[in-house]
């Protein structure tokens, strides 16, 4: 299934959840199977060499795309079997089966690689997760985060975010909301649009809307508001239809949490790595 | 008089058989004068001048709101890279499955009357490209396909029996067949895919009847050929210049256009030095030898993957108060050419989008490059347009009526970084180089249908899409344009001011050309969509 059609079903779940008037389940969580591997130095830089003659010309070097779609992170939201699967017998839209071209072991370095793409500035913990959670529970973060099954669907699943992000991009993110946004893997093939984009519109009847960025296509966009209401326009019936990237549904940290506070809780973030 | 007579003995052929498909027979004059079928398509971009264009006008300005889907089609198994653009002829549309397999529908109602899959390799090779099929070719009663491990086979056009099989090239060093034949006058004319395996390229006619080859002109030269001094180290190596797309033909001039793809390594030209003919260029051949008459070469000594492999348009207008003899082409390096067709002369050339690698061209069509925009090791140099090119292989649309060239341009740029590998014997392991390209990140890149004034380039409107859209074009008599977005929407504009006056979310982008056909005195629009090939009509 293509992320942008996992996407539009998850819109679809949200408009009937909305239509229905009832409450929505939290989204499943992904697979946790990001765990089995364990790659050399020498098998990663294989993976490496394998993904830069064989995948980099369509995904981009960083896997952030080019003439196929961004791939960062992509073991951890699929997992490795799924990811596995799709390198070796390829998928419609223009995945090749590479399954008669590398080795069982070159597709397993290869993914491993995937795995060491994504993450983005490093920096070091030096608060303590287990109080980090305590924050984490008490400031309210659930109530948009899922964490392992646990928590809202507002926002992006944080279940192996220690996976995908340094403890210096999560401090950012949580003094700061909106202004690192990830590369988007809901759009096929475009390479480098944003992720969770704020977004403004404004009806031709004059109603104002906000919200994080769904989907969009050339006629329609969705959005999904801070209560987790998803709203679809046809753009033809848009009077103005901002972008503002910097911004986000989601409330800063800033000046809600001391430094002690805000060190435990990237500490937790950082820890969250999945199945162990 | 010729098209008259054809014209009619279709139409008491049809009369005779008002709901059932007609034997086939296309012979060569029927192709010849696709222009007086408009009920037909019954070349890769509906004719030999490649104009993706259909003197069709059912569908209109005024009712193409009312469109909607009059059937659909799906394989029994999923596809993938589904780019295939359909033949119809007589009641019966040829399409392609990818990778490799040739299938006639009911042009009415959808209905499969025969599929043909050959027998493939168990591992077929594809490196740098995708085991597709973009189409079949059509002559007399025979259908052609160039297949995933560079097979060319032909069929007949009524049952899908075997006719012939030959073997057109290695698929174990890498060499593949994407693009449809070319079918003219008692010949096949293929391309070959697979430059970043390092490939020689070529171009390659065969017998229609038997299969035979009858010329190959290899697309790069070898020590003591013409262009050998271009390489360098006198072409003991040259590699590239596929010929992975379809061309076009000037029946009067007895010339096909073929366009050619990048050199290789691609993002590595350490071992390369020079022009590297005859990559990223436009050949003309003479149709009954394979001889090159001339050759206009775009990029030369070219390092971002831009090939020129976008079907050649040929039309006909006025420069200067003198008739002229033009191609239009939008090239994937970002500038649009006029170039005239009997010898190769450049007429003029600007940028159809953004680019940064070239300070203009000179007076001969060639371009003067900028400094500094050409990959480097490490984070890469920043470089417009991206390695999708200004557009890349997706067919632009010409209109006789309007004058306009249509194309579905890409307006963004990329981090291109150099590789370091060479090329070595024996079967390639992976893409030959290495190298590539990082995105650019942030809602930075979009795409644009821009309609350009054919003789001039002159950009005359554009109609915004949310990013650039590997989507071919069609033109149409009625006034439309249609074409597609990345994010699976298909669309109609008006040709002569880019108003939207229709569109349909299909869930999936388009990847073949869009055409037209019509039967029982109703117009379609065909185009396919992820797994699906779906004919719309009015109600």
């Amino acid at each position: 299934m293509t992320a942008i059609l996992r996407m539009r079903i998850a819109a679809l779940i949200g408009f009937s959840c909305a239509l229905a008037g009832s409450v929505c389940p939290a989204q499943a969580s992904p697979p946790q199977d990001t765990k089995a591997v364990q790659l050399s130095p020498e098998q990663l830089q294989s993976g490496k060499k394998t993904f830069e003659t064989t995948c980099s010309t369509c995904h981009g070097l960083d896997g952030g795309g080019a003439m196929g779609p961004n791939i960062q992170g992509i073991p951890f939201r699929l997992g490795m079997d799924a990811v596995t699967n799709v390198v070796k017998n390829g998928m419609p839209g223009g995945m090749p089966a590479l399954g008669s071209q590398l080795s069982a072991e070159q597709i397993q370095q290869v993914v491993g690689y995937l795995l060491t793409l994504t993450r983005k500035d490093e920096g070091a913990v030096t608060g303590d997760a287990v109080r980090g959670k305590q924050v984490y529970e008490s400031s309210g973060c659930a109530t948009c985060h899922t964490v392992a099954g646990e928590g809202g669907d507002i926002g992006p699943e944080l279940t192996t975010v220690g996976q995908l992000r340094g403890p210096n991009y999560l401090r950012t993110t949580v003094l700061y909301p909106g202004t690192d946004l990830p590369q988007a893997h809901s759009f096929l093939e475009s390479g480098g649009m944003l992720e969770f984009l704020f977004v403004r519109v404004v009806t031709k009847d004059g109603r104002t809307f906000e919200g994080t960025r769904v989907s969009e296509d050339s006629f329609h966009v969705v959005i999904e508001d801070a209560k987790g209401q998803f709203h679809s326009f046809r753009k033809d019936q848009l009077r103005s239809l901002d972008k503002e990237p910097g911004k986000s549904t989601m409330p800063s940290m800033k000046g809600r949490l001391d430094d002690a506070q805000l060190n435990d809780l990237v500490a937790y973030l950082a820890s969250l790595k999945g199945a162990q | 008089m010729r098209d008259a007579k054809f014209a009619l003995l279709f139409a008491i052929a049809s009369a005779f058989l008002p709901s059932s498909a007609v034997a086939q027979n296309v012979p060569y004059e029927r192709i010849l004068h696709a222009q007086s079928e408009p009920q037909s398509w019954l070349t890769y971009s509906g004719s030999y001048y490649s104009q993706q264009y259909s003197s069709l006008k059912q569908i209109n300005r005024q009712n193409v709101s009312q469109l909607r889907v009059a059937w659909m089609y799906q394989p029994s198994r999923p596809v993938a890279n589904l780019e295939s653009s359909p033949i119809v002829a007589d009641g019966v549309m040829y399409i392609t499955e990818p990778p490799s397999t040739v299938t006639a529908l009911d042009v009415r109602s959808g209905l499969r009357i025969w599929s043909y899959t050959p027998t493939l390799p168990e591992h077929v090779v594809s490196i740098g490209l995708y085991a597709t099929s973009r189409g079949v070719a059509i002559l007399d009663d025979t259908v052609y396909i160039g297949t995933a491990d560079a097979h060319l086979i032909a069929l007949d056009a009524k049952t899908g029996a075997v006719r012939w099989n030959v073997h057109v090239a290695d698929n174990v060093m890498g060499y593949a067949m994407t693009g449809p034949p070319l079918a003219i006058k008692n010949e096949i004319v293929v391309g070959i895919a697979g430059s970043e395996a390092a490939v020689r390229g070529f171009i390659d006619a065969y017998d229609p009847k038997t299969g035979k080859r009858l010329w190959r002109f290899w697309t790069t030269p070898r020590v003591g050929d013409p262009g050998a001094e271009t390489w360098g180290n006198g072409a003991a190596i040259s590699a590239g210049a596929t010929t992975w797309n379809n061309g076009s033909y000037d029946p009067d001039l007895n010339l096909i256009y073929w366009g050619t793809g990048n050199p290789a390594p691609d993002f590595n030209d350490d071992d390369r030095p020079g022009d590297n003919l005859y990559t990223c260029s436009l050949l003309a051949l003479d149709a009954d030898t394979g001889t090159l008459r001339w050759y206009f070469q775009f990029s030369p000594h070219e390092d971002h993957d831009w090939d020129s492999d976008e079907p050649a348009v040929l039309f006909n207008a006025t420069i200067d108060g003198k008739p002229r003899k033009l191609i239009g082409f939008a090239n994937r390096n970002g500038f649009y050419y006029v170039i005239d067709r009997v010898a190769g002369k450049f007429i003029t050339g600007v940028p159809f989008v953004k680019q940064t690698w070239a300070l203009g061209l000179d007076a001969n069509g060639r371009p003067i490059k900028a400094p500094n925009q050409e990959p480097t090791l490490g984070a890469g140099t920043l470089v417009y347009p991206s390695i999708t090119g200004g557009v890349d292989w997706t067919s632009p649309s010409y209109s006789p009526q309007t004058g306009f060239f249509y194309v579905s341009a890409h307006e963004t740029g990329a981090y291109f970084i150099k590789g370091t590998g060479k090329i070595e014997p024996g079967p390639p392991k992976g893409i030959v180089g290495g190298g590539g390209i990082r995105a650019l990140i942030g809602e930075q890149s979009y795409g644009a249908i821009r309609a350009l004034e054919a003789t001039t380039g002159k950009l005359k409107w554009q109609f915004k899409l949310l990013s650039p859209a590997w989507v071919p074009v069609l033109s149409t008599a009625g006034g439309l344009v249609f074409s597609g977005t990345d994010e699976g929407n298909f669309f109609a504009l008006d040709a002569e001011t880019g108003r939207p006056l229709w569109d349909i979310q299909m869930g999936h982008s388009a990847r073949s050309n869009p055409i037209s056909y019509e039967v029982d005195g109703k117009q379609y629009i065909f185009v396919t969509a992820g797994n699906a090939y779906i004919a719309f009509s009015l109600p």
